[in-house]
């Protein structure tokens, strides 16, 4: 990866401390983007194997590139901004990521290993391998220090809730606002938009409003939602607020919740898939279109309309498209020129991507080389809080991911709980937009 | 080397999904706990899709077979420092709960083809009790036995539990079968093959009152008399074994180093898997609909798949065996509590004993993973099946923890579950043949703390019904009792 020759200047340049090394960074954008696009892609071990990683969402959706930052373990590097002299440090390496001993584990079990039965019973080599697990397990070390207490939390009591600034919740935001609903939208970004301004750019889709459009305190951005609980006053969210002065707990007690939460890049299983320099597709196009980072030589896998929009937009940012391969096939008629149907996926390389081997559909098996795969499939819906909340949730065995079940308004079986876009129905920004506005009209039905 | 992975934050590949379910851990929940796949950092955000597809591409479940497992508070890893900030009122009880539990699984799950249509024994609860007592039948050679299991094996209290194991109680009857289990769980692997990976860090007991001081005290002495060798130390001494312990407000503490912490789910895998080899029948996803009953004696257990006749059986559904004694018009004094626990980040080993406030009810330890697993009771839970979680406990426990280790306070929660303790009106077991039904035998009410006491209660029980010798511990314990009004209460309780 590396930042493009034409980036636009995006905030100040800083330095930030790698384990003793200084690394540019720009002010405010995420740190694991700015150190891959330093060269940095190895930022962690894995727990059990150590393999190496590096980061893959950019979405706190799975856990490449935790790292401790300033004295704490495990922070989502793909979410933490880049601050001048910040200090970061590589875990679960010995003696250090680039160079780890312990990664001889991921050879010594070629398929996977088995701790519930490897020595069970076996004197000796059992109390040996239980000592061993215990000082090789764990993530981080205990930080050192209490840290300063969070600010007194805050009880707020609002008509609709809405959790998620993307397409649907922005829409939906639109249409309360029009009818002077009070509303409050959660969104965990510093930025509204979701995937209208980081993910692929799609024809029709909505423009993002200015931030004027919605009445004064009804958008809350870097609030991140913790759950839907209810006790004796009723239902709330749990939410952790970023203040300028730290965080604060919110509790939200709404009437009713509209839940546009999007979904989170899956995990699609191939050999080596979790190799540094494999990027999900929607983290591909954020780092593009958010901060100028891109491949040398991209190679794209997956499925769906984002696949080949996304082909696109790397090829007109100047980045070599080596292959797109469509694992389902037929190609849509804007396929890329390097797109084939094919399957057989496997990544190469040592601590990095250094190249894609596949077999196309009715040919040989091929090898490209490349400094990335991205890959490109459908979000899987983020159902989790639709169901603390109520809703029922059912496996789409079409589309192989669960989904929450609700009408066309987004009505789910818990009656104050409504969804719309991804989380309901995995499609485009458009349909999204159009089921968020759905919602927001249903759910006034009966409200006070 | 080349691997497919499916859930990189606990690194389970491909290849862990399909040994998985060459065990037999086919549903989803069944699938997480034995691969560990969605209990990392990310929750199953980025593999729980992906691993639900290749089940069902598997054919291992039908689709509507397919649900997720349940996804816990909180969304994202949240710091204990955070969570404290919460308000809480502690002068009314806890209300509500998230998410709500299944109240059935679904019938998709339900094996296919009906139960066996008789047995001798029939045992009624998948959970370490039933599980253990089946093994400890079949290691005596009764091996016609059915275990019936409502959900998945680790679905009840024994799935839910912190792991603790300890020597430290109130009465010699409970000492005794504390340190008979500690001694099966060190030889478990050999036994059954599967690793609890037992670890004896000790228990440490603060206490902050002065009544709680003295029962410690009181307590120590009838330990040694019965060989545990726990001993009452200065709250300098506990800072030795804890460091960063502030001891704030605690006069006292007791240490017994023999006492420990396990990995619960191994236990249940290692007896189902042990009896199933021996001829038992293990049914999961099969709910018991009643009984026939004539003359003093039950005649068959019904169930959604089946009736089986049988000669004896053993009631061992820990917090539901009196929704389920209620079917055959047998009242148990037994209520079902909540009880909330948490799970935090994995971390490097830092605190080798389970710590706990007995004053308060707050426990926690590291576990084998590092993550440090803790809860704390509430005096104000009222009785109910309710197993959601609060974020008035995430608050509460994260005050009284970081109140005895304040460098815990920007560890992060991952997540957050309840589960039902099955609490008797004296705190003791129930166990034994049951008035007017000589033929049902109760094997419940272990408030909380039945999984560090079955494999012992397990043993002295098969041998009670394979040998018909006679045993005080199913005389001293049984219904009965609450009758007669004899009631010897114990007070180690933890929550």
């Amino acid at each position: 990866m590396r930042r493009l020759p034409d980036a636009t200047p995006r905030g100040r340049a800083i330095t930030v401390d790698l384990e003793g090394e200084s690394i540019p960074a720009i002010e405010g954008e995420p740190v694991a983007c700015s150190l891959i696009a330093a060269g940095e892609n190895v930022l962690s071990r894995s727990v059990k194997y150590h393999r190496p990683r590096g980061p893959f969402c950019f979405a706190a959706a799975c856990s490449h590139c935790l790292m401790r930052v300033d004295g704490l373990p495990n922070v989502y590097t793909c979410r933490t901004p880049a601050k001048e002299g910040m200090r970061l440090e590589r875990q679960n390496a010995y003696p250090s990521a680039n160079v780890d001993i312990f990664a001889t584990i991921d050879w010594f079990f070629p398929k996977r290993f088995d701790h519930h039965e490897m020595f069970a019973g076996v004197p000796i080599a059992e109390d040996v391998m239980a000592k061993v697990a215990r000082q090789l397990a764990g993530l981080g070390l205990l930080p050192k220090e209490p840290g300063p207490q969070a600010l007194p939390s805050r009880t707020l009591h609002i008509k609709v809730a809405v959790v998620g600034g993307g397409p649907a919740g922005l829409e939906a935001a639109r249409v309360l606002a029009g009818k002077g609903v009070p509303f409050l939208l959660l969104e965990r970004d510093a930025n509204l938009g979701g995937r209208l301004v980081h993910g692929t750019p799609e024809d029709g889709a909505p423009f993002v409003p200015e931030p004027t459009a919605f009445p004064q305190g009804s958008v809350l951005k870097r609030a991140t939602v913790l759950g839907l609980y209810d006790d004796e006053h009723g239902r709330y969210l749990a939410v952790a607020s970023q203040e300028p002065e730290g965080l604060r707990l919110l509790k939200v007690y709404a009437e009713r919740f509209l839940l546009t939460v999007g979904g989170h890049p899956p995990t699609l299983p191939f050999e080596n898939n979790d190799l540094p320099g494999v990027f999900a597709g929607r983290a591909a196009s954020l780092l593009l279109r958010r901060h100028d980072v891109a491949p040398e030589v991209a190679t794209l896998v997956g499925h769906g309309l984002e696949l080949h929009a996304l082909a696109h937009l790397l090829t007109q940012r100047g980045v070599e498209v080596a292959a797109v391969v469509d694992l389902k096939g037929p190609l849509p008629a804007n396929a890329h020129p390097k797109a084939c149907v094919g399957d057989g996926l496997k990544a190469h390389g040592l601590r990095g991507v250094g190249a894609l081997s596949f077999t196309p559909q009715g040919g040989r098996k091929q090898k490209v080389a490349c400094d990335a795969i991205i890959v490109s499939v459908p979000v899987t819906p983020g159902f989790e809080l639709a169901r603390q909340g109520g809703a029922k949730v059912e496996f789409d065995a079409n589309a192989g991911h669960f989904r929450v079940d609700a009408d066309a308004d987004g009505r789910t079986q818990a009656a104050d709980v409504f969804v719309a876009g991804d989380v309901a129905k995995v499609g485009t920004a458009k349909d999204a937009a159009a089921m968020g506005q759905r919602a927001a009209q249903a759910l006034l039905g009966g409200l006070s | 080397m080349s691997k497919a992975l499916v859930c990189t934050c606990e690194d389970v590949t491909v290849s862990d999904i399909e040994h998985a379910l060459e065990r037999g851990y086919q549903d989803v929940e069944s699938v997480k706990r034995f691969t560990g796949f969605g209990t990392g950092i990310c929750q199953g955000k980025s593999c729980h899709s992906a691993v639900a597809a290749l089940l069902q591409k598997s054919k291992a479940l039908k689709s509507e077979a397919v649900v997720p497992f349940t996804p816990r508070p909180p969304l994202y890893p949240t710091e204990l420092r955070l969570l404290a900030s919460a308000p809480v009122d502690e002068s009314v009880p806890p209300m509500g709960g998230v998410p709500q539990e299944l109240e059935h699984f679904p019938s998709a799950l339900r094996p296919q083809g009906p139960v066996p249509q008789k047995a001798k024994v029939v045992i009624i609860g998948g959970g370490i009790m039933g599980l253990s007592l089946a093994y400890n039948l079949a290691l005596r050679g009764e091996t016609d036995v059915v275990v019936l299991e409502r959900g998945y094996l680790c679905a009840g209290a024994s799935g839910r539990n912190g792991g603790g194991v300890r020597m430290q109680w109130g009465t010699p009857a409970l000492i005794e079968l504390a340190k008979r289990s500690i001694d099966l769980m060190k030889v478990f692997a050999r036994d059954l093959g599967v690793n609890v990976w037992l670890r004896q860090g000790g228990y440490l007991f603060l206490a902050k009152r002065k009544d709680t001081a003295l029962r410690l005290e009181k307590n120590a002495v009838l330990h040694n008399k019965y060989g545990v060798p726990t001993r009452i130390i200065t709250p300098d001494a506990a800072r030795d074994i804890v460091p960063g312990l502030t001891m704030k407000d605690c006069l006292t503490a007791a240490y017994n180093p023999e006492d420990g912490v396990i990995f619960p789910w191994a236990f249940l895998w290692g007896y189902a898997q042990g009896s199933v080899k021996r001829g038992v029948k293990v049914e999961t996803y099969t709910n018991v609909t009643g009984f026939e009953t004539s003359n003093g004696q039950v005649r068959k257990v019904k169930t959604d798949r089946g009736d089986i006749a049988c000669d004896t059986v053993v009631l061992a559904s820990g917090a539901w065996s009196p929704q389920v004694a209620k079917l055959a018009d047998v009242a148990l004094p037994n209520e079902p509590h909540r009880h909330e626990i948490l799970s935090t980040e994995p971390l490097k080993p830092f605190l080798s004993p389970l710590v706990s406030v007995l004053d308060t009810g707050l426990y926690f330890s590291q576990s084998m993973r590092g993550e440090i697993v803790g809860g704390m009771g509430d005096p104000k839970e009222p009785a109910g099946p309710n197993m959601g979680s609060t974020l008035r406990f995430v608050s509460r426990f994260a005050r009284a923890l970081t109140e005895q280790l304040p460098n815990v306070g920007q560890v992060k929660v991952l997540r957050q579950w309840g589960g039902l303790y099955d609490v008797t009106p004296d705190n003791n077991p129930i166990l034994g043949r049951t008035p007017g039904l000589d033929n049902l035998l109760q094997m419940s009410g272990f408030v909380g703390h039945g999984f560090m006491m079955a494999p012992a209660v397990a043993e002295r029980m098969a041998q009670w019904m394979t040998s018909g010798t006679s045993d005080e511990l199913f005389t001293r314990f049984n219904l009965r009792r609450f009758e007669s009004g004899t009631l010897e209460r114990e007070e180690m309780i933890i929550g």
